[in-house]
Parts: C-alpha cells; structure tokens; sequence
C-alpha cells in the first residue's frame, strides 16, 4: 500500500468520524428515550442543534484568555487527528509512523487538559468543578485504558495499532483470558471516559463532564460539542481497533472498503446500543465513590495482566 | 586539547566573574550587572567546551599535584561533556535571568550573590569534570556550600534559615554516606582515579555495600523518596534562579554521580541493584506528584514535581541497567537514553517553570495560588512560556516530554519481554503507574496554571501585575525554545543522546532515529515522529474554522460580558474554584498516601532533632571550657581576625573557604 493510499484512507476516516459522530450520540439519545417510554428527540436532532448554534451570537466572559477561545478549535482538530491514527477501516493505522499508542492516550490526555483548563480560563464555578472532575476521572480511568493496552501491545510485541489489529484478526492472538479481561477493562474505560453514568448524565450539563461547557456559546459550543461527539466515536473506535478488529480490509479495494465502512458502522450501532443498555440501567453514584468502582476496572485489568504473566 | 582548553578558559572566566563581583559588593547595580553578564560568558564558553568535546571526543588533562591522592585529573568523555553542556546551558539562562531578577534585592549584597552565584556554576561543572575521587569531594562540599549560602540569602527570613539548615544536614548525610563509599574503594584499589575503581576487582559484597552506598548518598542530593524532604522548603526559600539552578542541574550532578559511580565504575549490574533503583524511582514518581497537587504554594508544588521528575530518571537508569543484568543491549541503551533525555528536558522545562514563578512571585509578592489569578493578561509572555514549560512538564505530545517518556515506556515494554519473572512483573506495572503519574501531572499542571493565569484576579496584587523586565523575559523564551527544539529535533537529539548512553557502558550505539522518525531501536515494535505531529495537528487546526464559515457561524458575530454565568446571582472572584479546592477529590481518594507523609516527616523531625542535640552539647561543653582555654584562643583569634579582617571584608561567608580547606588539611593528615 502506497503511502498516498494511506494517507487517503487516514482522511476518509477522519471525516467519517467527523459527519458520522452526531449520529451516532443521536441513536443513543433515542435509545434512551425509547428505554424511558419517551418519543424522543429525532435521531438528526444532533444536526440540527449544531447548525442552529452555529449561526447563534457568541458571548464571551472579558475575563477569559486565549485558552478559552482556542480549546473547541483544538478538541475538533485532536480528534480528526486520532481518527487519522487509529485501525478504523483498515487493519493498519493509516497514520500510523505519526504515533502509537501510547501516543494516542496521551492525545486523549492533551485535550482533556486543555477542556478542564477552559473551563478554568473563565472563573466560572461549574467550570472550575466540571474541570476537576473530569481529570480525576481521567486520573481514575486512564491507568486501567493504559493496562489493557500494554498487555495487548505485549502480546502484540508491538505498541502500533496497526500490528495489534493485524495480529489479533489473523489469529496470531487468540482469544484468551487475558485478552477477555482486558476487554472488559478497557470497555468499561472507554464507557467511563464516554461521560456516560454511572457518573455524567450528558444531559446535565451545570454539573457533571459538561461543566467546562457552561461559558461557551453560539458556533464554540457547536465546535465543542462536536468535538465531544467525535470522542465518544473516535474512543469506540479505538476499543474495536484493538479488541475487536474483523471486517477491517487488510488490503485496499474498493469494495473492501465498502464492506468495511458497513461493517464498523455496525459495530458501531451495536457498541452504541449495548452502551444505552448499560447506561439506563444503572443508577448515579456519588462523584467521590467514583473511585470504589473504577477499582473494578483496574482489578479486571490486573487480572488480565496476571493471566498475561501465567500465559493462560 | 581545545575542549578542555576551552573548558579552562570557561572555569576561569566564572573565577573572574566571582572575584570581580565581590570587588563590586558596593556597587548593587554594577554588580548584579557584571556578575550576570560574566555568567553569561562563561557559560556560552562553557557551551563550545561541550559542543567541541563532543565532536573530538575523550580528552584528559592531568596535572600534578601536591596532595597524596594522585594527580589532579579530569576527563571530558561523552557524559561529562553532556553534563558540562547541560549545566552551561542552565548557566547561561540563570546568568540571563539573574540580571533584572536581582532588581528586588538592591538593597542587599549583590556582589556575594554574585560570588556564589558564579562559584555555584563552576564547581558544578569540576564536580562533572573531575575523575579523581578526592577532588569529586572537594568540588562536591564546594558546590553543596555555595548552594547553602545562595539558599540563605535572605538571612532575615526563619524560612530561609531553616530551609537553610535542613538541606545543609540532608546533604551532609548524603556526602558522608559517598565519602565512604569512595574510601570502601580507595581501600581496596589503594587510588582515587576513577578509572582506577572502574578496573577494581572486587568480591560481590563489597561491590553491593558501595553501590547502596553511593546511591543513597546521590539519592539525598538527587532528591528521590524517602531523602526529598529538604527540597520543598529548600526550593521554596531559595531566590528563583538559584532554584531552577538547583532543581535543573544540581540534582542533575546527582544524577551524574548514581550513572558515573553505579553504573560506569562498578560495572556489571546485578539484577537487585537494577530492581532497586527501579523501585525507588517508582516511589519518587507517584509520591512526588501526589504531594505536588496537594500544595497551594507555587514553588513547592513544583519541588515535589521536582522529586516525581527525578523517579522518572531513576526509572530510566533502573531500566537501563536491568538491561546490564540481563545483557540486554537495547533495552541498556533504551533505558539510559530516557534518562538523559529526561535530564536534559527537566532542566528546561523545570528552569521555566521556577523562572516564571519567580516573575510571579516577584509581581505578586505571594507564592500562593490562591492569591492569584488573570496574570495572563497582565503578564503574556510570563504566562505563554509557563504554559509552554507545563506541557513539556506534563508529557503532551510532541513537547519534549513526551519523548524521553515515551522512551522510557519502550525500554520498560522491551525490558518485559524477558524469562525472569520480577522483571516480567515489574517493567510493566511501572509503566502503568507511569501513566498514573503522567494523569497526575496533567491535572497538578491544570490547577497551576489555572489558578495562576486563568480565572478572575483575586486579590489587588494580581490585578496590578506588570510584566517583568526584558532579560526575564527573553530567558524564559530561551528556555521555552529550548523545550520546543528537544521536541521537535527529538530524532537529532535522541540519536545523539544514545552514543553518550553508549559510552557509558564503553558499548556502540543502536540506531534509535532516522528522517523525522523515532524509534525504539527496531521500526516494528514502534515509531512516532513529533515534527509531523505537528504538522498534521496544525493541518486539522484548519478543520474546524472551515466548518463554522461553511455555516456562516463567523457572521453571527461575538459579545462579551463582564462575567460569566453564575446562576442570575452576581458574580464574584470567590466564585471560581481555587487551588484549594481544585484537588480536593484527589486529597479524599488518596488520603492515606498523604497520610504517609505525615510520617515521612518524623525521620525529618529526628534528624534535626539530633543535630540540635549535638549542637547543644557543644554549646554546653563550651561555657565549661570557655575560662580555660577558649577564651585565651578567642582573643587571639580576635585580634588575628581584625588584622584579617582588612583584608577580606570581614564577610562571615568567607567561612567556606576556611570549611574546604580544613577538610583537605584533616584529609592529608589522616592519610600521611
């Protein structure tokens, strides 16, 4: 594969994730409506609230600085940059000489700094505490995203994306307990950092993942919502890149990519669906129980490292 | 010859540059002026030396001298020359900083500032030179002494004196424990050449007890778990160039001195070594960062982050040298690699970060976070290079950071791949907790800069902050260039950085870049390249401007407000969250580790404790002996004194010369 193909194939999937991600955050606000006996919002309702935002006045606080103002930019950006990276359509990481994945971790990681520091920038009290929420939770989640990661990278003999993809879907990592358990650390990290319950309810927003949101308006809250869409998909994405790889192309053709790009969006309407499932049936907790529960994960990722070691 | 010529040339020009300004003690301005100019020079001097022995290779000067403990000797290899570029560097900028940042102190001596600024400079540079042992000691105390002066500065303070007083008993300890390990040597090998010790033969047991020796005694300086707890009240009292000197770069000569003595003279490793290294490493890391983001005061929540810095560097030498136990090429270089990166990198993003706390604090006239707040406004370039140095700090990618731990992510995942189960173990569970601290970090950083820059100005200080004059400023933009550079030249860098990780172990260099790539020595496990991160992010920069003018969102226009949403009541500073309040979920989910502090303390409290003691004992054996014999000595001493006094301006902190030479004289007469 020329590299012309793949840088290609790394932009087709930026932009899927770009036009695709309000769709799918869309499916799931209908899902729960569904759940609760609601009709809901329309599944392009998430379309339409960003183009009336965009055409919305912008009101900013005087007090706030540059970081402010730059942040929506930058989340959009680092996200169309992690759909350029990550294995979404082909069993290699399109973009993948850039980074691997300890690279992609810390991206997620650089732009959840600068989203608690916005929402810092303005002196607003629900940004400030939607801030330090954010990061413990990413102080909580991301050393079990980064366990289930490296056992697999381990079992890979390899941190790119691409070569894990590849191993795993040509069988050359079989299924075993400790990538199972993995699995479900990793899940459950990914279903956290989604800003899904047990501790954000997305729609909530004075309080909880949102909080930074709070100051932004007219075509920066659009930008900056999108750019949250774009994560919840580009983190999915990341959790089948690595877990759950088949119907990815390993060569390029066009009907490879057709059949590909059908079956993601699949798996993606599955994750998503399987996400609602959970997301309703769970109940809130207490923020600063946050940590009794994240332990779960972190024992399920522990586990999986240990069944690593015992070569099970 | 000319590196060391040039390296001479560099020494003397300090000398220069000390004696000159002691001469100019009365005139405040002339002196700061001078003394920070003749730094200046030196170090740029001190530059070319290391530059010059990089391209030439190994030189060594021998002089003779008349002490019993061999030649004076020194040899600039590839570490040394990395040592003496690294500090010549931090020189420089300090030297620049120094020059408005003295402003403040006008009315004090500038000229013994000077002095010890400049002495400060060169012995770090001996102490990374020399490879005689005796002369290491002496350069050592030197440099430890100076330090102490320039961290009690401000004599009028109590923060300072007992700031003082702490690191003067830590580091006595710590001196102590390497003067043994040196003697452990010189008994056995009957020299003090280090290349000498290098050629020793010695049973495994006493290779152990010098190992353990000398580390901890580097490790006190260094700053690691559990000897740190002199650096947040030291790193806190002490004037903010000489902090980020002493975070920067002494505790880089620390360093030097684990990777001179542990690694280079006692060679082979033995896996417990590695494994304990590699342990305390871990320790430092995530204890440091916890207690980090627990503090409001600016520069000691950077001493702390000072401390998790240095785990990481110890990591990367436990790392390294589980590669030595192992044979493991790669993972040997890999591991020494992250470690000298990261040294480099702390040196510059520390240096920013305590320089710009110090224009803070000089604005401000507080290190409180609380008290802060809006300073990017009044204060841009202040607050642009702060936020620089904090994503350097915190590892984003492609600060330079990121590289040396992604580095040391790639040693710790090639070191895992190995039949020895501890290692299997270990090397993984450190890269997690790794990634805990880097989450850490990110969020001590949010708080700083946060509360610090962002957010409403809390109190009038804040709000009447100007920014700091020109050779501050373009010090910190020195610096914050510095971080950018290591970044994106990171495959320059990092394949230069592996032949001096090489010749430490006297081995040949593997191939760790190539283009505008990085690798962790083979292109299958992984690759990154940061200049085309950058490119790309600045690609997808343009994105999202594209979409909202596609929208027509740029019509609609902007409005601003005088302040943000508070719930239709009015708004108030006390209304954003503070410092205070911003890692209080993280003090309630961690809090039995902050609990280990409090413990931590009480070995601190004993120590001191015992130093009281003594020192009582002394005072109290004196008035017993006072008639007798002391006060005949006193007035002679006294009446020399005055005679002296003309001479040397009666400076009481001439005394550290008198220190250095009765330890030569004692060191004589015990080995005659």
């Amino acid at each position: 594969m020329t590299s012309v193909e793949l840088i290609t194939i790394g932009i087709f999937q930026a932009l899927l994730v770009l036009i695709c991600a309000p769709l799918y955050s869309g499916l799931s606000r209908v899902l729960r409506a569904k759940m609760h006996n609601r009709r809901g919002p329309s599944i392009f309702q998430n379309y339409l609230d960003i183009a009336k935002l965009m055409k919305r006045q912008m009101v900013i606080a005087e007090q706030s600085s540059w970081i402010f103002k730059f942040t929506p930019y930058f989340s959009m950006a680092a996200m169309l940059l992690l759909a350029m990276m990550i294995p979404i359509l082909i069993m290699r990481s399109p973009f993948g000489t850039i980074g691997d994945l300890i690279f992609v971790i810390y991206f997620f990681a650089l732009s959840r700094f600068l989203f608690s520091l916005s929402g810092m920038d303005t002196g607003s009290t629900f940004g400030g505490i939607g801030g330090r929420r954010e990061l413990l939770l990413s102080v909580l989640v991301e050393p079990v995203m980064m366990l289930s990661l490296f056992v697999m990278a381990l079992l890979a003999k390899s941190t790119n994306l691409g070569v894990i993809s590849t191993k795993i879907s040509t069988g050359q990592i079989i299924y075993n307990p400790s990538v199972w358990l993995g699995m479900l650390a990793f899940g459950f990290a990914t279903f956290v950092e989604m800003g899904k319950l047990p501790f954000d309810v997305g729609e909530a927003e004075q309080e909880l993942q949102e909080g930074p949101l709070s100051e932004y308006s007219g075509h920066s809250l659009a930008v900056m919502k999108w750019g949250l869409y774009m994560k919840q998909m580009t983190l999915v994405a990341l959790f089948l890149a690595v877990f759950f790889p088949y119907g990815s192309m390993s060569t390029l053709s066009f009907s490879g990519l057709a059949s590909a790009l059908l079956i993601f969006l699949l798996k993606l309407t599955f994750i998503y669906a399987l996400m609602s499932v959970f997301e309703n049936a769970m109940a809130r907790v207490q923020f600063m129980k946050a940590s009794t529960i994240t332990w779960t994960a972190l024992g399920a990722g522990i586990l999986s490292f240990v069944f690593y070691l015992a070569n099970v | 010859m000319i590196s060391i010529q040039l390296f001479v040339v560099a020494i003397l020009l300090f000398c220069i540059g000390a004696l000159g300004s002691l001469l100019l003690n009365g005139h405040k301005q002339a002196a700061r002026v001078y003394s920070g100019i003749l730094g200046m020079v030196a170090s740029a001097v001190g530059i070319s030396a290391a530059a010059c022995s990089f391209l030439r290779g190994t030189q060594v000067l021998i002089l003779s001298s008349p002490l019993p403990f061999g030649p004076f000797s020194m040899k600039l290899d590839g570490l040394a020359a990395f040592m003496i570029g690294l500090i010549s560097v931090m020189g420089f900028a300090a030297s620049l900083y120094s020059i408005s940042y003295l402003e403040k102190y006008e009315h004090r001596a500038l000229g013994v500032m000077g002095f010890f600024t400049n002495m400060f400079l060169a012995t770090m540079l001996l102490v990374v030179a020399v490879s005689n042992a005796f002369f290491f000691l002496i350069f050592w105390e030197t440099m430890t002494l100076a330090s102490y002066f320039l961290v009690t500065f401000e004599t009028e303070k109590n923060e300072s004196i007992h700031a003082g007083y702490v690191y003067m008993v830590v580091a006595h300890i710590g001196t102590f424990l390497i003067m043994v390990s040196f003697f452990v040597f010189y008994l056995n090998v009957g020299s003090f050449n280090f290349f000498a010790f290098s050629q020793a033969q010695l049973p495994s047991t006493l290779r152990s007890l010098i190992f353990i020796l000398a580390f901890l005694g580097f490790g006190a300086k260094a700053g690691m778990v559990p000897l740190h707890i002199w650096m947040p009240s030291t790193y806190a009292a002490a004037p903010s160039h000489i902090t980020g000197l002493m975070a920067g770069v002494m505790k880089k000569t620390a360093i030097y001195g684990i990777l001179r003595i542990c690694v280079d003279c006692l060679g082979l490793s033995m896996l417990w070594w590695a494994l304990l290294v590699l342990l305390f490493g871990l320790a430092s890391a995530v204890i440091g960062v916890i207690y980090a983001l627990a503090e409001k005061d600016i520069k000691r929540m950077l001493a702390y982050s000072s401390v998790e810095n240095v785990g990481l560097i110890l990591m990367g030498i436990g790392t390294g040298m589980i590669g030595m136990a192992v044979n493991n090429q790669a993972v040997t270089l890999l591991g020494f690699l992250a470690a000298l990166y990261h040294c480099l990198n702390h040196a510059f993003f520390k240096g920013l970060l305590f320089f710009a706390a110090g224009s803070v604090e000089n604005q401000t006239n507080t290190r409180n976070l609380n008290e802060m707040g809006a300073l990017s406004r009044n204060m841009p370039w202040t607050a642009i290079t702060f936020f620089v140095g904090v994503l350097a700090v915190a590892a984003f990618p492609p600060m330079n950071g990121f590289i040396s731990e992604w580095f040391l992510y790639q040693a710790l995942f090639k070191a895992a791949d190995s039949q020895i189960f501890p290692i299997r173990v270990l090397a993984p569970l450190s890269a997690i907790l790794l990634a805990f601290t880097g989450t850490l970090v990110a969020m001590c950083f949010v708080k700083a800069y946060g509360s610090a820059f962002a957010g409403p100005s809390r109190t009038r200080e804040s709000h009447q902050a100007r920014e700091s004059s020109a050779s501050m400023v373009a010090s910190m933009v020195f610096l914050a260039a510095g971080c950018l550079f290591l970044g994106l030249f990171s495959p320059a860098v990092s394949q230069g950085l592996v032949s001096v990780a090489a010749s430490i172990r006297g081995v040949s260099a593997l191939p760790v870049a190539a283009g505008m790539w990085i690798f962790p020595t083979t292109m299958i496990q992984a690759l990154i390249s940061p200049p085309l991160v950058l490119i790309i992010i600045l690609g997808t920069l343009l994105m999202p401007p594209v979409i909202i003018y596609l929208y027509g969102g740029f019509k609609a226009g902007r409005r601003s407000v005088p302040d943000p949403w508070a719930c239709g009541y009015g708004y108030s500073p006390e209304m954003s969250i503070s410092a205070n309040s911003f890692d209080q979920p993280v003090r309630s989910t961690f809090r039995s580790v902050y609990f280990l502090r409090t413990m931590l303390n009480k070995p601190l409290v004993k120590v001191t404790g015992w130093a009281n003691r003594i020192k009582e004992l002394a005072l109290k054996r004196e008035t017993f002996m006072e008639h007798g014999i002391t006060d005949p000595i006193y007035h002679v001493v006294d009446y020399l004194g005055k005679r002296f006094q003309q001479l040397q301006m009666g400076d009481i902190r001439m005394y550290c010369l008198y220190i250095i030479l009765t330890l030569a004289i004692l060191l004589i007469v015990v080995f005659r």
